[in-house]
């Protein structure tokens, strides 16, 4: 059947186009986006455009200073640290276990804080305030005690990381996707819905569902840059990503000992996770002020 | 009122036992030996693994275990540190001081600058100054602590060579102990030098306190505005305008005591980042409180170190919060009123 334009309308944009279109008039916002997207890739092939291995030591080019500075060589573009090591490609290898691990964390996070946190907001009284008050202890213990406390258990490690920000993490999402649902639950479409006759799943699926996923993108951004901070701070206190390893944080902590004499050594992994923390608050806060004339 | 206090301090106890549950589980699967897990005795004797077994009734079974166990707590018996072999409630409470002052310090500077930059930012009808101060915050809040830290010391620590950028004070002068807050005590010494010890532990904590303060300084100054912004849209400060009152008159008098109450909120919600920054800082700038305990026990696999940590800053953090949760709701009407109208 030929569509026929009846009316003389303007075009009538979809709620997601209208998000993107307020999205994309902030412009630092739009800059933070393609910085994520460029991370994600280089999370995902660094390893391949990086010219030297993580690993790799070059016994001419000891703290050697970035490649702007008349003393550094183009060869290893950010310089090398005190055995050698492009600092460039350990950085390109580091992305992805502190990027691609913070990404990974707060999927599961979300993922856990999802499921506990819709049921204990669909229900009410007693059992929806044991669910919801019964990881209210474990939000009480900072991120850094959390690992502190499975380094205890299991010892230091890259692997450990993932738990014990994840364990502190999921409480976040539980209660801010119980608050949402519990407040979505209070409005009078939802009494409407209920009236036709929804049971609690399909109100639960197709009325409240589409209504908070916008809390849970803005959790999310909030997660995956507290992510960053909490991977790189424990790889830097030594409990979480060790030694050799290119994280960030750990970087940081390898360069300590050279801070004086090479301070690019520290400088620069943490500009690396300055930008990348500040990209990821740049695209939060951009859909944090993109979806709020919805939202109200 | 009272019923929602009640509320309150059942709430806080509940969650107090679940992180003594938490913790009890967690000291079974430390890898040593579940006495000096427990007690922190390293080699003991046939008499105190006698006494052991009987305090914490090892022999039972799990229920009445845990039920020793949070006895033993309770009774503020934390064991012993199995480095120093000191008590770690005496360890804590020669730490905790410390700690307090460095956040009391850096909350400080935190409400004092944040709090005007906020109204400064929502007043302002400048484009670039308000671009400016949310870039700035939006920095702030993105910025890893350590390397702020360590950028910090290294900057005016070093090259400039303003500020002692380790310890709390001079090890030159000796302070008796009183409060064990340093900064009171070398006022209260009556030794000759007291006025230059005071000064020289401000100086040892303006570095710390300043990168502790970097996070909760920006999160002050977002909130604020953003509260700001709603408040000046409001009917009764239409009302104040049509008035005729001066605008710092309606700022100081009708916005700011509306625009402080989600700062609260918001103060009491960053706690736990905010000990877990604290930590990182007290690390770096060597200053000797609970976090840089607790750092150098996990070093050394101290058990009990990390549980007497662990469980008194944790509980600290849970009773501060629901006191910020009580403050809040006792200064803000609205919340009050939901009070009445909740089951």
């Amino acid at each position: 059947m030929p569509q026929i334009k009846i009316y003389q309308e303007d075009h009538i944009p979809s709620p997601a186009s209208r998000i993107w279109s307020a999205f994309t008039d902030n412009p630092f916002a739009f800059a933070g986006l393609w910085a994520v997207v460029s991370l994600l890739l280089l999370a995902l092939f660094g390893p391949f455009i990086a010219p030297y291995s993580p690993e790799h030591q070059d016994p001419h080019a000891l703290l050697l200073a970035p490649s702007w500075d008349p003393a550094g060589t183009v060869e290893h573009f950010l310089g090398t640290d005190d055995l050698g090591r492009d600092i460039f490609s350990r950085l390109l290898h580091g992305a992805h276990l502190t990027f691609g691990m913070a990404l990974g964390i707060v999927i599961t996070a979300l993922f856990l804080g999802f499921i506990i946190g819709s049921i204990s907001g669909m229900m009410k009284g007693l059992k929806s305030s044991i669910l919801s008050h019964l990881l209210d202890a474990l939000l009480s213990i900072p991120s850094l005690l959390m690992a502190i406390l499975v380094v205890a258990i299991t010892g230091p490690g890259l692997s450990n990381v993932f738990w014990a920000v994840g364990i502190a993490l999921t409480p976040q999402f539980v209660r801010a996707i119980h608050q949402a649902v519990h407040e979505e639950l209070q409005k009078e479409y939802v009494t409407a819905a209920r009236l036709d006759g929804a049971n609690p799943l399909q109100i639960f699926w197709y009325v409240i569902l589409p209504n908070i996923s916008d809390t849970m993108i803005i959790q999310t951004t909030l997660g995956i840059s507290a992510a960053i901070l909490d991977i790189a701070a424990l790889g830097f206190l030594n409990l979480g990503a060790q030694a050799p390893s290119p994280e960030w944080g750990a970087m940081v902590s390898q360069g300590m000992d050279n801070l004086l004499t090479a301070p690019w050594t520290v400088t620069i992994p943490g500009v690396a996770i300055l930008c990348s923390v500040l990209a990821i608050n740049l695209v939060g806060d951009g859909l944090r002020s993109a979806l709020s004339p919805i939202r109200n | 009122m009272i019923r929602y206090l009640i509320r309150r301090l059942n709430l806080f106890l509940a969650t107090s036992l679940i992180l003594f549950i938490v913790m009890f589980i967690a000291v079974s699967k430390f890898p040593v030996d579940r006495i000096a897990a427990l007690t922190g005795v390293q080699q003991p004797t046939a008499q105190q693994i006698t006494r052991i077994t009987q305090d914490y009734r090892l022999n039972d079974g799990q229920i009445s275990q845990f039920i020793a166990y949070l006895q033993q707590r309770l009774d503020g018996d934390l064991g012993l540190s199995s480095t120093s072999q000191n008590l770690i409630l005496d360890e804590l409470t020669a730490v905790l001081p410390a700690s307090f002052e460095l956040g009391f310090f850096a909350g400080l500077i935190a409400v004092l600058f944040g709090i005007p930059l906020g109204v400064l930012a929502s007043l302002s009808t400048n484009k670039i100054t308000q671009h400016s101060i949310m870039a700035i915050t939006l920095t702030g809040y993105s910025i890893p602590v350590f390397w702020l830290g360590l950028t910090l010391s290294l900057w005016f620590g070093v090259q400039l060579g303003w500020l002692p950028i380790s310890g709390q004070i001079n090890l030159l002068y000796e302070i008796d102990s009183v409060t064990g807050f340093l900064l009171i005590d070398t006022l209260l010494s009556d030794s000759k030098y007291a006025l230059s010890a005071f000064l020289d532990a401000l100086q040892h904590i303006i570095l710390p306190a300043v990168t502790l303060a970097v996070l909760p300084f920006t999160v002050v100054v977002r909130i604020t505005r953003s509260a700001m912004m709603t408040i000046m849209e409001e009917t009764y400060i239409k009302a104040a305008e049509a008035r005729g009152l001066h605008t710092s008159t309606i700022v100081m008098r009708h916005a700011l005591p509306n625009a402080f109450i989600p700062v609260l909120k918001n103060l009491g919600l960053m706690l736990g980042a905010f000990a877990s920054y604290a930590m990182v800082v007290e690390v770096i700038f060597s200053w000797p409180g609970v976090g840089a305990w607790l750092v150098s026990g996990i070093y050394q696999r101290d058990y009990t170190v990390i549980q007497g940590g662990i469980l008194s800053v944790a509980l600290l953090i849970i009773f501060l919060s629901i006191l910020i949760e009580i403050m809040h709701t006792a200064l803000n009407p609205i919340s009050r009123k939901e009070l009445y109208a909740a089951n």
